[in-house]
């Protein structure tokens, strides 16, 4: 509908329309069309920077998979991903466009390394237990916040979660550089390493992390599919009238959905601190909070979906990270690649929803009638 | 008479996904007549006549203006060819005086403001219509803001005219001066067409009508050798009886009585304005008024979703405002509350019924968890009762046609059996058996001893079917009569506030 | 209802945790094959290497340290798929640390050079997970004594060469000095005193003002401290941090630098004097010979690597003569003939050195981590 069309008087060259509902199987057939394409062009990308793109991928996948030490990394990643986007996925089924996954699990760090960090004399699952408690309140009350000025004020959560990012990933330099500075750094600002009592097991070999993640995915499918809170978060997300109408407590819900949202990145967080880095850097999200909202929408909101696809973006991130060292591509080239599979993945949502037509060959153009109409 | 053809359509097909809209329609409209394009919600007026103003595209088909086939495929395109349509939702800026609105977008926006006041002003007195072009739209009344969409068409240079709708928003009154304008430009060689359900406007303002069902074009009729009752077969496809029963009320006695109820809308202005009034059990009250009158304010402060400034809401002397629900319930009040806004308030519309059936008694039970088992039952057994057609009670309402969803709504509000039934346009967009059908269940109610309140659009029905009838004109009651005693014109004048009954 | 359920939540995932504490507990062995005698054969060598930045950049921090890498790999005759290279890993990202470490070793790698600071505490703890494997950590402070170490170098000496062509050059006796961490960190701190010495040797009057950016990598940040020091009348422009471009900046304003790391007269021709530059290849060389031949037995004993001029680790660039005042050169020569020598050193432990609060100090040269004082003629910005 442009200066062209204005003057050719004729159909654009193609339109978009709208579809019909899709059956399951058709939705699923589409996403694995849509991961073929990705791989089709990502492997053309390879080709252009002069690599063999069966070589890539397979070496992707042997990254990934090769040994035990390497599953046992992929799994590693998965963790804080895939209950990152658990935690948002609590939000986002009420429509709360929660954007601080990041700050939520920062802050979820932050109040578990303040146990890890001066209370490791304590008996350690009485610390551990501690630390995730910790880690539950830091990013709970991280989230509660953005509830709180959204039902007392009306801001717009999607600003202040975003701008509530920095503020702790800026708290954490503070601490770092100042009252939590490790003297021992030699002028490096840095949190100290936990003492090895306040640094949570390793089972078979990965830290016990998975175990949580395995029962929050159950969890938060329980909850969102079964309770009764569930079913506000649900009611709530679809229309606020409606759970007005209904007698549900708008304010309520919003302020105890955000809390959890938040309490589940902050044990992200925890899991993170006092699990795998032993310590806490201001990279403890490290930009997990953003990909959490991806892999979320992808998964439209079901948690065993999220395990899923969580798995799967770890492969890509361990297996692309070997391809970089072992065929000796720069880093930012496993980035694009990974771009690229996810741009169609997200266009086949689109595609799911919507159509192109084509103009019609047979066209015909009718300028007379232009003439006559002026 | 020699008339031309303006537009003439043939085989026209639209198909949105699986679901086809337009099936092989075949459309003429002549300069100087006024052709009624009739046909029930959902039958593919509106699609037929987007084509034509050039938002969507025919699949199949051809469209031919003035005699030659075109391609609309833009509003601007539709503009070149001398075709305005003016939607059933206003496209003015609230903000903007009418003539600001009438030029924008035009080539001639740089005209200078006496020079475009004048232009206004002609086209006015050309086709006998009036409104102040310097007032802002935001001050206007609903018939003066559709005056300024028809003056917009006019300015453009439209000779075909397409008007969705145009009546429903307006009184008595307003239609018929509507109708005068309409007159006026056929006279002047004007080509209109103008959509509706409605069959006394067919049969005051039309030459001809063409009647769509079901996607389908059932025929074209000269308006002189029909009546409403042959319109009504054609539309719906077979014999419909169009009066609605109203059985006499019995045991009519007071539930709630409202007094000086005041109410603040949120945008701070009063919703409602020192009401008073009473609803009785086994009686149909009606309450009429222009849309935005009051209405919405007085169904949610009586359902407790919205606090009031003033007054009280008795039952057996004990007011009930400011109490929860549950309290209310156990003075002896059971409410049911059926909103305007089917899927937007009444209803979760991305849930199926069974999940819409837990909207309000999800919370019982003990523990923290939802049961599904008896709100699938309930879904089932409305299924049956209501013949509600839906794949099966986990669809999501919102891929249920219109009638379905209000049977859903409705029927759940009633299998909580209430005693006061409060109901906001129940019918708007139903076709005419599901609407009788809802007549039907409403009467059920008032013959059990339920307190029935609703709130309606259509004249017509509100004097058929109930027995008081409130009018409400900003925010104030303007008089509450006894819909056997009153006709269709004084209850238009009451809207407006003229008349005080 | 809702707290109920939120402890029968937490209830259940601390029943998983105590059932994961019952778990065995596995080790990864690296697969390193590190036999007491002789050491470790050359075709069972295989090195792994943790870049901060990218050394594809050709120039700054990881570049050097590549070079020194690749001038091993020559040295020892050691082939391509014998060295792994994981690149731009962030050392505040402690799981990245981790996992680009974790995969080297999966790749079999023996030994680890790891060349950033922030990559410390990683290697600390993975090297006792990891006893086979050998991690070596640039510019620490930790190590085991069996299988991890740290390696540094006398860089102040070719600072203190290099503040003699800048103290030279000097106009506005205004000299600025990009510095990527702040006073409390030694490393830093005692290079811009080296270097503030060496400026005073040949001007007295000139100062030094240092602006830091705090982050050892950080291009956008690293410009605009250089700009900022330009700004405020500055002519020379010193620098510790990676990437060439507070000399670009410098070149820009036609002014004056010192580059660091790698010879950044080929970044600025026009503006850098000389570069203060690390030949990492003599510690990759000498360590990776080191375990092969048995000096040093993965598991058993490694020892901390702390080089100088003498040994070739710290060097001066290319000497921009056509930039350089008058005499620079021989001055430089001067100097650089006494610190080779050994008859003099710039931090000897011995010399009352001045702070720019009136305190005096001695500083014996390994023991650069404890210096936080700036230099007499020095000023923070």
């Amino acid at each position: 509908m442009n200066e062209s069309t204005y003057k050719s008087s004729r159909e654009p060259l193609f339109r978009v329309v709208k579809r019909a509902e899709r059956s399951g199987r058709q939705m699923l057939i589409f996403r694995l069309l849509a991961v073929l394409l990705s791989l089709v062009a990502g492997g053309l990308f390879i080709l252009a920077i002069g690599a063999n793109p069966l070589q890539v991928y397979r070496q992707i996948l042997d990254g990934a998979f090769r040994s035990k030490l390497a599953f046992q990394g992929t799994v590693k990643l998965c963790i804080p991903l895939c209950i990152s986007a658990l935690g948002v996925t609590l939000a986002f089924k009420m429509k709360f466009w929660n954007i601080g996954g990041e700050g939520q699990i920062i802050m979820g760090g932050i109040f578990a390394t303040y146990f890890a960090l001066f209370h490791s004399d304590w008996n350690h699952w009485l610390l551990m237990l501690v630390c995730l408690l910790a880690g539950i309140v830091g990013g709970g009350l991280w989230g509660l916040l953005a509830a709180f000025c959204k039902v007392k004020w009306n801001t717009n959560e999607t600003l202040l979660t975003l701008m509530l990012n920095y503020v702790a990933l800026y708290l954490v330099t503070y601490l770092q550089n100042d009252p939590w500075r490790d003297p021992k750094a030699n002028g490096f600002p840095k949190i100290a390493s936990f003492d090895s009592n306040a640094i949570l097991d390793r089972v078979l070999g990965v830290q016990a992390g998975w175990i949580v993640m395995l029962i929050l995915v159950v969890a938060v499918w329980i909850y969102l599919k079964k309770s009764k809170q569930g079913y506000e978060i649900a009611v709530v997300g679809e229309s606020q009238d409606t759970a007005r109408y209904a007698g549900i407590r708008v304010k309520r819900v919003i302020l105890r959905t955000m809390f959890l949202s938040g309490a589940i990145a902050g044990v992200c967080g925890m899991l993170q601190a006092v699990g795998t880095d032993a310590t806490l850097s201001t990279g403890v999200a490290g930009g997990i909070g953003f990909t959490a909202i991806i892999v979320a929408w992808l998964c439209q909101l079901h948690p065993g979906m999220i395990l899923v696809v969580s798995f799967l973006f770890s492969v890509l991130e361990k297996g692309s990270s070997v391809v970089q060292s072992q065929m000796g591509l720069s880093s930012d080239c496993a980035a694009v690649l990974q771009g690229i599979i996810l741009f169609f993945i997200l266009a086949s949502e689109f595609f799911v929803r919507y159509s192109f037509v084509l103009r019609k060959k047979e066209k015909t153009p009718a300028p007379a009638a232009k003439k006559e109409a002026v | 008479m020699a008339q031309t053809t303006a537009i003439a359509c043939s085989k026209i097909t639209k198909r949105f996904g699986t679901v086809v809209a337009n099936d092989a329609i075949d459309l003429q409209v002549r300069y100087g007549e006024i052709l009624a394009l009739l046909g029930e919600n959902g039958s593919g007026k509106t699609t037929l006549m987007n084509m034509l103003s050039g938002i969507y595209h025919p699949d199949e088909g051809t469209i031919a203006v003035d005699g030659r086939t075109v391609a609309i495929s833009s509003p601007a395109d539709a503009q070149r060819l001398g075709i305005g349509m003016i939607h059933q939702h206003f496209k003015l800026v609230e903000p903007f005086s009418a003539m600001d609105n009438i030029v924008l977008g035009t080539k001639e926006r740089k005209l200078n403001n006496r020079a475009l006041k004048e232009k206004v002003l002609g086209l006015c007195k050309e086709y006998g219509l009036s409104i102040n072009p310097e007032q802002r739209v935001q001050d206007m009344s609903v018939s003066e803001k559709q005056t300024v969409e028809i003056l917009k068409v006019l300015y453009r240079g439209a000779r075909i005219l397409i008007l969705d709708e145009p009546t429903a928003v307006l009184t008595p009154q307003e239609t018929d001066k509507l109708f005068q304008i309409l007159r006026g430009m056929r006279e002047k060689g004007c080509a209109i067409i103008i959509i509706t359900h409605k069959l006394n406007e067919v049969m005051a303002i039309s030459d001809r009508v063409t009647i769509l069902r079901k996607g389908k074009s059932v025929g074209t009729v000269e308006t002189s050798q029909v009546d409403p009752a042959k319109l009504t077969e054609l539309m719906v496809g077979h014999a419909v009886s169009l009066s609605i029963h109203r059985p006499e009320p019995r045991d009519v006695s007071t539930i709630l009585k409202v007094v000086n109820l005041t109410v603040q809308r949120p945008d701070g202005g009063l919703g409602l304005d020192d009401v008073n009034f009473e609803i009785r059990r086994g009686e149909i009250l009606g309450v009429a008024g222009i849309a935005g009158s009051g209405q919405k304010e007085l169904c949610e402060t009586i359902a407790g979703l919205m606090p009031a400034q003033k007054g009280a809401i008795l039952y057996n002397k004990e007011n009930i405002l400011g109490k929860s629900p549950k309290e209310i319930i156990a003075l002896g009040v059971s409410m049911s509350f059926v909103p305007e806004d089917r899927l937007g308030m009444g209803l979760v519309a991305g849930m199926g019924m069974t999940d819409n059936m837990l909207l309000k008694s999800y919370r019982r039970g003990k523990g923290p968890f939802v049961d599904r088992a008896p709100a699938k039952e309930l879904a089932k057994e409305l299924v049956d009762k209501l013949s509600i057609v839906t794949p099966s009670v986990e669809t999501p309402v919102r891929l249920m046609s219109g009638g379905n969803v209000q049977k859903v709504l409705l029927g759940r509000e009633i299998e909580s059996d209430p005693n006061l039934l409060i109901t906001a346009y129940p019918v708007r967009g139903l076709d005419i058996n599901s609407s009788y059908l809802i007549y039907d269940l409403l009467n059920q109610q008032k013959e059990k001893g339920v307190a029935v309140v609703f709130i309606g659009e259509d004249l017509d029905v509100l004097l058929e079917l109930c027995d008081r009838i409130m009018v409400l004109c900003h925010g104030k009651i303007t008089g509450i009569v006894d819909a056997k005693a009153t006709t269709k014109e004084q209850i238009g004048l009451m809207m407006t506030g003229e008349e005080n009954a | 209802m809702m707290k109920k359920f939120l402890s029968a939540l937490l209830a259940a995932a601390m029943m998983a945790l105590c059932l994961a504490g019952c778990g065995g507990d596995t080790t990864g062995s690296g697969s390193g094959s590190g036999s007491a005698s002789g050491g470790v054969a050359k075709e069972d060598i295989k090195v792994g290497v943790i870049h901060i930045g990218d050394p594809a950049a050709g120039s700054g921090y990881s570049y050097a340290h590549d070079q020194g890498i690749v001038g091993m790999q020559k040295n020892l005759g050691l082939s391509d798929d014998q060295i792994v290279r994981k690149n731009n890993v962030d050392d505040t990202k402690t799981a990245d640390i981790e996992n680009a470490i974790t995969e080297c070793i999966e790749e079999g790698c023996n030994i680890i050079f790891a060349t950033s600071w922030g990559y410390m505490d990683v290697c600390e703890r993975l090297s006792a997970e990891y006893p086979n494997v050998f991690f070596s950590h640039g510019t620490g402070v930790v190590s085991n004594g069996t299988n991890m170490n740290h390696y540094f170098g006398r860089i102040y000496q070719a600072r203190y060469l290099s503040g003699i062509a800048a103290g030279l050059k000097t106009e506005s006796n205004m000299i600025g000095y990009v510095a990527a961490m702040g006073q409390e960190n030694g490393e830093v701190t005692s290079g811009i005193d080296a270097f503030a010495m060496g400026v005073e040797s040949v001007n007295p009057d000139a100062k030094v003002y240092v602006k830091v950016t705090n982050s050892w990598y950080d291009p956008e940040g690293e410009t605009q401290a250089a700009q900022a020091l330009l700004d405020m009348g500055c002519d020379v422009i010193a620098q510790h941090c990676d990437t060439p471009n507070p000399q670009l900046a410098a070149e820009r304003a036609g002014a004056f630098g010192v580059g660091y790391n790698s010879d950044m007269v080929n970044d600025a021709p026009n503006a850098t004097l000389t570069s203060v530059m690390w030949d990492w290849s003599v510690y990759y060389t000498k360590a990776v010979q080191n375990v092969m031949d048995g000096t040093w037995v993965i598991g058993e004993k490694v020892e901390d690597y702390y080089g100088d001029m003498v040994d070739g680790l710290v060097t001066l660039g290319t000497l921009n003569t056509d930039l350089c005042a008058e005499g620079t050169e021989e001055a430089i020569n001067e100097a650089k003939e006494k610190i080779l020598s050994g008859e003099w050193d710039v931090f000897d432990g011995k010399t009352e050195l001045e702070d720019n609060q009136g305190q005096m100090h001695t500083v014996e040269g390994a023991d650069y981590g404890s210096v936080n004082w700036y230099y007499k003629n020095v000023e923070l910005r």
